[in-house]
């Protein structure tokens, strides 16, 4: 019996521990989110429950509305900044996603606070939302993220934030980000108001090679992406790359569909230069591209 | 520092507190069948042990004319309805035995985001089912759980990490438990069944 009680007071014990970093975000119709008070006035939540750029409040966990201003998005990892003035309470005490291991059991919170039960299910290696935001690692969770947890922190048995919850970016599984992330796109969008992603300025459609133009030339990998689109004064228009050229590798690591391209235009790669290997007219040329950045959606 | 939980909860001993606490609500826990008189009939629900001196506890949806209560032991009655608030969800009934074994109260006011609930009832055909899970929400007049639940759950006990019964199971709500709070059901108690 003293098992269960004790184990129970730690579970009580954490949700206390972390409400009062938790707040509920009206950033969209009906429903709120849930967002966690990340550094003294800053509040972190998923991207897909902010629906509105003006008039977006947060309510503390003693209830008080405050107005929140709009710092940064990135749709990518379905992370959004808020940057709220006068915002009381200590901002969340957060944990150690590398420490989290298959099974440890979890908490996922929402505004009130409200409270889900589970264990990590699955750990796995950084991987690359549909949205092409770079998440340092997959963290699967075994638990019920309930209507409005999207932004919520998940917790571990100590009350410490480990991740954030969202089911914005997956359709069949419940999903965390780990603190490692959040923390890298915070500071990101706190410093430029964005994330930054590499940018070639071309459109592609993955081709199959031929047996012996592939055997030929020699190339790496059996396939490549055709240039289907060149903006013109793009960055690949500017080196020189034509419609019709076949991309078969960037920088020697085969680009066998558009995966593999993005996989090499990680945000650090603006500015820098990338060697782009091309079929044009039966023959090998080799690119120098320098990688642009993505312009963002609406411009500025 | 504050007390986190650093070290590896003992799974065995977890394992053996709440399955000892699953046979000691297995006991406080009824099966609640519909038509009393017409023999063999259909579970329709559970019911909670309230009082040694017969008088059981469960859902108005539940609580039907002729029912007949079956405790864990295989003795059955056929129970006396004497109370029924469909407001709160909640029915007396009463059965004419004494000595049975009943249910500790606890007090769900006292009840915390996060703490552990466990919740026994008959759900699809299985009797005296356990379920875990933790406190999602409470509120004076539900307490949300963090727990799987099902049709014939109804009326039975929802307890905390002591075993003290905080609420009857009611519903479910977007995949939620829905339990009726133990305070509102000793008010109801206090109200019906006075003198």
């Amino acid at each position: 019996m003293e098992a269960l009680l004790s184990l129970s007071n730690d579970l009580a014990g954490a949700v206390e521990r972390a409400a009062p970093s938790i707040l509920a975000v009206h950033a969209r119709r009906r429903l709120p989110s849930t967002g966690i008070h990340w550094r003294p006035g800053i509040v972190v939540t998923a991207d897909h429950t902010v629906r509105m750029t003006e008039g977006i409040t947060v309510e503390t966990a003693d209830g008080r509305s405050r107005p929140a201003a709009l710092v940064g998005r990135d749709p990518g990892s379905d992370l959004t900044v808020l940057r709220v003035a006068d915002l009381d309470g200590a901002p969340a005490a957060l944990g150690d996603d590398a420490a989290l291991r298959v099974g440890h059991m979890v908490l996922a919170l929402g505004y009130g606070p409200r409270a889900s039960w589970g264990v990590i299910s699955a750990l796995g290696p950084r991987w690359r939302t549909w949205r092409g935001g770079e998440i340092d690692r997959l963290v699967r969770l075994d638990l019920v993220l309930y209507p409005g947890f999207s932004g919520g922190p998940l917790v571990d048995a100590g009350g410490r934030v480990v991740g954030l919850n969202t089911s914005g970016l997956t359709r069949e599984s419940r999903l965390a980000l780990p603190v490692t992330t959040v923390a890298r796109v915070v500071d990101e969008l706190l410093r430029k108001g964005h994330v930054s992603r590499g940018y070639l300025g071309v459109g592609m459609q993955p081709v199959r090679l031929p047996e012996p133009l592939r055997v030929g030339l020699g190339l790496p990998g059996d396939g490549g992406l055709i240039l289907v689109m060149v903006e013109p004064d793009g960055p690949a228009a500017r080196a020189g790359l034509l419609l019709g050229d076949v991309l078969v590798a960037l920088d020697g690591v085969p680009t066998g569909d558009l995966e593999d391209v993005q996989a090499r235009l990680g945000g650090d790669r603006v500015g820098s230069t990338i060697t782009a290997l091309v079929v044009r007219a039966g023959a090998r040329v080799e690119v120098a591209v320098t990688v642009g950045e993505r312009p963002r959606r609406g411009g500025s | 520092m504050s007390a986190t939980l650093t070290a590896e909860p003992d799974l065995d001993a977890l394992g053996a507190a709440a399955s000892s606490l699953a046979v000691e609500l297995g006991r406080v826990t009824v099966e609640v069948r519909g038509g009393g008189r017409r023999g063999a009939a259909a579970t329709v629900g559970a019911g909670v042990v309230w009082h040694p001196d017969g008088l059981i506890l469960t859902n108005a949806h539940v609580a039907h004319r002729d029912v007949t209560v079956v405790l864990a032991d295989g003795r059955s009655w056929s129970a006396r309805l004497v109370a029924r608030d469909p407001q709160r969800d909640l029915a007396a009934l009463v059965v004419d035995a004494s000595g049975l074994p009943a249910a500790r109260i606890g007090d769900s006011g006292a009840l915390r985001v996060g703490e552990l609930v466990l919740a026994v009832g008959n759900p699809l055909g299985l009797v005296r089912a356990l379920s875990a899970g933790l406190v999602h929400a409470v509120g004076p007049r539900a307490i949300h759980a963090d727990l799987r639940l099902a049709p014939g759950n109804s009326g039975g006990p929802l307890a905390d990490a002591r075993g003290h019964v905080v609420g009857l199971n009611a519903m479910i709500v977007g995949g939620l438990a829905v339990a009726v709070p133990s305070r509102e059901a000793r008010r109801f108690v206090r109200e019906q069944l006075r003198g």
